[in-house]
């Protein structure tokens, strides 16, 4: 066509954004990596990673909490997921609810409010003591896996039970009628059934656990993972080694790609499109079954919310500076109030910028990918994935190494933690535009061209207003994810950009778990209240929080 | 010149795939002319070139005389239905009408007159500030309809838009469609896959194949005379032949030969039962073996093993007493109009020596 082309200069727009924020970064990251402390090509640092059993720790503890933290998310999520898609629970809605609220607590609140209880001085501990039982404090690999289960299951629950009661129950009675047993029934159809699901829940939980940075650097005690020893040799106030830390990270994206290729390639030819005429229904149970499905699914429910409980709690109690008194007041509150007002509002002007950013950004390149398919579009799916498996402490890492010299200096700026967020949270808007765009049927706006109304006129009119709706739902969700956002902004952040995580780690490690708990309250409210206008944008759809 | 002409239109997919070769139709005003064919045949191609959502490699498209490839498809001021209905979900029943009146300037008065008669005319007055979701499939087309034609367009395209309804409903709206598109007097193009459907609704019917036309005539030419094997399968069903000394001599029997014929072919309908066995004074007799009897209601069908081969004979109003048993000897009498003749090309040839 002769005729200027909007299209193609968003794409073009679209390449430069991902070369400065995505390639640039990596790339300097991978460079960093390449080089010693005096700025000479080496790979000494590649060799020092496989040569140090410092190094070697860390690789190995990664894959245990890792696939530990594996592990137990799909034993939690589909313990659950089955219970409440197959069983009337009483009170269902209220389960999915606190695995929601596990899914957006703050981030490693949920590791300090676990050693509130039983840690060292823990108070379930300290209360057992005095019953005369004596178990062992939480911290260790133990804790951390205890944590990452209970934190990461939601991501295989909300996964397994969408897939679950999606199953046509015309299968599992066509089976029946061919004389499995249940328990087969279970295995040999359902389980197939809902695999994929299975597998890219796990698969979220795994990349989670292996970028967690928090929970293995309070609970750990000496447990270094990769995630830990890239920011400890970041951030080291003498001898910070910015060429070991970027070998590091480097690494912890091979690992995370490895298992994203894995994934995709497990769940390559099992994706079924059943027809659903026949609904699955729930059962009700009776007698001590019944008792045994109420109590696993309200255990992993309230457990996995235990630290939102205890850290709403805690933010109401009396403090004498940092330590807890008895009885309750709004000390901690005030605290907020008072010192920390700029946290606040730092956190939500960077959120609400990213997130507008992310909306503008997200949408117009999730309609070029959905809607102008051909070579170049489908490479840029594929560099959309590359955030999305990146640790936030990778990404902060990588700003630091791409934008603290040259021609953009962004350090110690309030762009940068934007931006950080922004690429880290994109990829999710346009997979979510592009998809619903798929869903829109093309006749649609050819009714409108029909019609008489221009391409660009009827987009705007038919298809706009089709998906604002779970535009500004994926807005909110990305403003949860925003907000909560830890680990990159640890890396970036200066005193005047400091951010609420950010804070509250800082305040869990002086000790001062009142303030702490009070500001994750209000993170929680704000986080909470996205949630919801989601819900009421879109219907009330979990699977989205992923 | 007629009304709406496409010139050998051609259009390529890739290097090697045609999905349009050298199509040429010529549809006049008020008609209603129907594109029938398998999927993949490139009726839906051609239709949505008409509309302008795809550009012919190459050929020309007129309507009313003015070249039609040079206008931007929102320009060409054509009624579309399309068969997934296409209705805007975020709009009621009323604006979803009023949509194509908007970018005409028409008034708001007469917008509301128009939009009201339409809605009468598809018979959904009661239901104009619904919103389209909970509607059923039959109600969404009619909203597509009164949508495609309040503009009152210079042509009325639709693309299979009863092929997502149930039976009875599809009978229902087909003779809704051409009872509105007689009196509105639009000249209406219309594709389907399904030969019963075409030729209730149309004037002319063009079946293709593999991107060119088999034949363009009335319902009754495309049916009762038929020019290829193609669409003598398409429409309708058919017994071949076997070759050999039984068919020379049952052709010998009834005068027929064709020298060019490479098979021979009867239509079930076109082959009735001798009752008590007698050969009649014209025609050529068959007798053979029932092999199975399938019992419809308004007909049946009898399957008879023939010197010939497998014939199957259409029982029209079957009685009680029309029912056969497997095994059964019956005699089957063909009439000299019966046999068609079809050369190696599948081109229908004379029978008449």
């Amino acid at each position: 066509m002769p005729r200027f082309n909007f299209w193609t200069v968003v794409m073009i727009l679209t390449w430069v954004m991902l070369f400065v924020l995505l390639f640039i970064p990596v790339g300097s990251v991978l460079v960093s990596s390449l080089y010693d402390q005096s700025g000479n090509p080496t790979i000494a640092n590649y060799l020092k990673f496989l040569g140090e059993p410092r190094f070697h720790q860390a690789f190995i503890n990664t894959l245990v909490v890792g696939f530990g933290g594996l592990i137990g998310a799909l034993l939690l999520g589909s313990i659950m997921a089955f219970c409440v898609s197959r069983f009337v629970i009483g009170g269902g809605r209220f389960v999915s609810l606190l695995a929601i609220l596990a899914l957006v607590s703050p981030p490693f609140i949920g590791a300090y409010s676990w050693i509130v209880l039983f840690g060292a001085g823990g108070v379930v501990r300290g209360f057992l003591r005095d019953m005369g039982v004596n178990m062992p404090p939480i911290y260790g690999v133990g804790g951390i896996l205890i944590v990452f289960s209970l934190k990461f299951y939601p991501y295989v629950y909300l996964m397994v039970s969408g897939a679950l009661s999606n199953v046509n129950r015309s299968l599992e009675e066509a089976a029946e009628g061919l004389g499995l047993t249940p328990l087969q029934r279970t295995f040999k159809i359902s389980f197939p059934m809902v695999f994929p699901a299975l597998t890219a829940g796990g698969l979220l939980a795994l990349i989670h656990a292996i970028a967690d940075f928090g929970t293995p650097r309070l609970l750990g005690r000496g447990y270094n993972v990769l995630a830990t020893e890239a920011f400890t040799l970041y951030s080291a106030e003498v001898g910070s080694n910015m060429s070991m830390a970027t070998t590091i990270s480097v690494v912890l994206i091979l690992v995370s790609m490895v298992f994203v290729l894995l994934q995709r390639y497990m769940s390559r030819r099992n994706v079924y499109h059943g027809n659903m005429i026949n609904k699955p229904v729930r059962i009700k149970l009776k007698g001590w079954r019944n008792v045994l499905a109420h109590v696993a699914v309200y255990f992993i429910g309230l457990s996995g919310a235990m630290p939102v409980i205890i850290s709403v709690i805690y933010s109401f109690r009396k403090t004498s500076g940092p330590v807890f008194q008895s009885g309750f007041a709004l000390q901690s509150y005030e605290r907020i109030l008072f010192n920390l007002g700029d946290v606040v509002r730092n956190s939500l002007t960077f959120s609400l910028t990213a997130v507008a950013l992310i909306v503008i950004v997200g949408t117009v390149v999730g309609v070029l990918v959905a809607r102008r398919t051909n070579f170049n579009t489908a490479l840029l799916d594929g560099a959309f994935m590359v955030p999305y498996v990146m640790p936030g402490i990778v990404i902060g890492i990588a700003f630091i190494a791409a934008f603290n010299t040259g021609p953009i200096v962004l350090t110690g700026t309030a762009t940068i933690i934007i931006l950080s967020v922004f690429i880290r949270r994109l990829p999710y808007t346009v997979r979510t535009t592009a998809s619903s765009l798929r869903q829109i049927s093309p006749s649609m706006e050819e009714a409108a061209i029909s019609l008489g109304y221009s391409p660009f006129q009827a987009f705007l009119r038919i298809t706009v207003p089709l998906i604002v709706p779970g535009i500004i739902a994926g807005g909110m969700l990305s403003f949860v994810t925003a907000i909560n956002e830890l680990s990159s902004s640890l890396v970036l952040y200066v005193g005047s950009t400091m951010t609420m995580p950010v804070r509250i780690y800082l305040l869990i490690l002086d000790g001062d778990f009142g303030t702490a708990a009070a500001l994750s309250t209000v993170l929680l409210v704000l986080s909470g209240g996205a949630v919801y206008i989601a819900f009421r944008f879109m219907g009330r759809n979990e699977q989205a929080l992923l | 010149m007629s009304y709406l002409s496409v010139n050998n239109a051609t259009k390529q997919f890739g290097e090697s795939f045609k999905a349009l070769n050298g199509i040429s139709v010529a549809v006049e005003r008020g008609e209603f002319f129907t594109l029938l064919g398998p999927s993949g045949c490139g009726k839906t191609t051609l239709l949505r070139s008409i509309a302008g959502f795809n550009d012919l490699t190459s050929g020309e498209i007129t309507l009313g005389g003015a070249n039609l490839r040079v206008v931007p498809p929102h320009q060409r001021d054509i009624g579309m239905v399309f068969q997934d209905y296409a209705v805007f979900p975020h709009l009621s029943v009323f604006d979803n009408v009023a949509f194509g009146l908007k970018p005409r300037k028409v008034s708001a008065e007469a917008i509301k007159a128009r939009v009201a008669e339409a809605l009468a005319a598809v018979r959904l007055d009661a239901m104009a500030d619904r919103l389209p979701a909970a509607m059923s499939g039959g109600q969404q087309q009619r909203i597509g309809l009164a949508r495609a034609m309040v503009i009152n367009p210079q042509l009325l395209l639709m693309d299979e838009p009863l092929s997502n309804l149930d039976a009875k409903l599809r009978i229902e709206l087909r003779e809704e469609i051409r009872d509105i598109q007689k009196q509105v007097n639009i000249a209406t193009i219309y594709v389907t896959h399904d030969q019963e459907e075409a030729l209730a609704i149309s004037d002319r019917i063009c079946v293709m194949n593999a991107g060119r036309i088999e034949q363009i005539g009335t319902p009754q030419e495309i049916y009762g005379n038929p020019q290829t094997q193609f669409v003598a399968t398409f429409v309708g069903t058919l017994n071949f032949l076997n070759a050999g000394a039984a068919l020379d001599a049952m052709l010998g029997q009834l005068n027929l030969s064709a020298a060019a014929a490479k098979s021979w072919a009867v239509r079930p309908e076109h082959l009735d039962l001798l009752v008590d066995g007698a050969p009649t004074s014209d025609g050529a007799t068959l007798s053979g073996m029932v092999s199975k009897f399938t019992y419809l209601g308004r007909e049946a069908h009898l399957q008879v093993e023939t010197e010939v081969g497998r014939l199957v004979v259409q029982l029209a109003n079957p009685g009680m007493a029309a029912t056969k048993a497997v095994g059964e000897t019956v005699s089957i009498n063909v009439q000299p109009s019966a046999p068609m003749a079809f050369d190696a090309e599948g081109r229908r040839i004379s029978s008449k020596g």
